[in-house]
């Protein structure tokens, strides 16, 4: 029998799950959404579209805080080991996305 | 300088060009930065296969999609309890975490017109590889 992840059998619990995350991201997280899909081999996976203030995103900034957020989404939300969701999380700074307006960080 | 160093630098060359990054740069560099931990990963192992007349043979068995099955299967094991292995699982989950994601990202520069790189991206991309 195929394996159905809580995040995918139990989207509801998941969704309070994520809410319950803003408190804990830094000021320097300007926006940020999730998608819940498959990657490229099939794996049910959790996508993380993050929004960073230009500063933040700063070559010389940018390793810190993408540590910190990362950090932050396994210690409240676990993503594999709670929801059987493999997480990735994609940044970019307010300034590139303002310029690219890529749906997915909207 | 070894492939992998090589490939970082590549992947830091194209992600840094001046003017308005280019989209054919940005996906190059992380596709790159993926190469660059998976050769790493390929060349430590074959070093490893006692016949060296055949290491370059087995580095090339390895596979993608088999290497992301490995790696998962670590990144989502509970970390030990025992201290002395702590710093080893963390550095190992480090290694299998960053390559799940950079395959991905690898697969979707490759592959998906869709998605628009932005630089900020592509360092992070550079960076997890490093890292790893």
């Amino acid at each position: 029998m195929p394996y159905l992840p809580r995040g995918v059998a139990q989207p509801l619990e998941l969704v309070k799950s994520l809410n319950a995350l803003q408190p804990f991201l830094p000021p320097a997280v300007v926006n940020w959404r999730y998608t819940i899909d498959n990657d490229w081999s099939g794996d049910p996976s959790l996508f993380f579209w993050i929004t960073l203030s230009d500063e933040a995103a700063k070559p010389q900034n940018l390793p810190r805080i993408t540590k910190y957020v990362t950090g932050v989404i396994t210690q409240h939300i676990n993503p594999r080991g709670q929801w059987g969701l493999i997480p990735y999380v994609s940044f970019r700074s307010q300034s590139e996305q303002s310029a690219l307006k890529e749906e997915v960080f909207e | 300088m070894a492939y992998h160093d090589e490939l970082i630098a590549h992947a830091e060359l194209l992600a840094t060009l001046p003017d308005a990054p280019r989209q054919a740069d940005m996906r190059r560099a992380v596709s790159a930065a993926y190469y660059a931990l998976f050769h790493l990963l390929t060349s430590e192992a074959a070093g490893n296969w006692k016949n060296i007349n055949q290491q370059a043979r087995f580095a090339r068995m390895l596979d993608h999609g088999k290497m992301k099955n490995a790696s998962s299967k670590i990144s989502n094991q509970k970390a030990p309890t025992d201290p002395a292995l702590v710093l080893i699982f963390d550095n190992l989950k480090l290694v299998t975490d960053n390559f799940v994601t950079l395959q991905q990202e690898r697969l979707s520069a490759d592959y998906g017109n869709s998605k628009v790189w932005s630089r900020t991206q592509v360092f992070e991309a550079i960076i997890q590889a490093q890292d790893a």
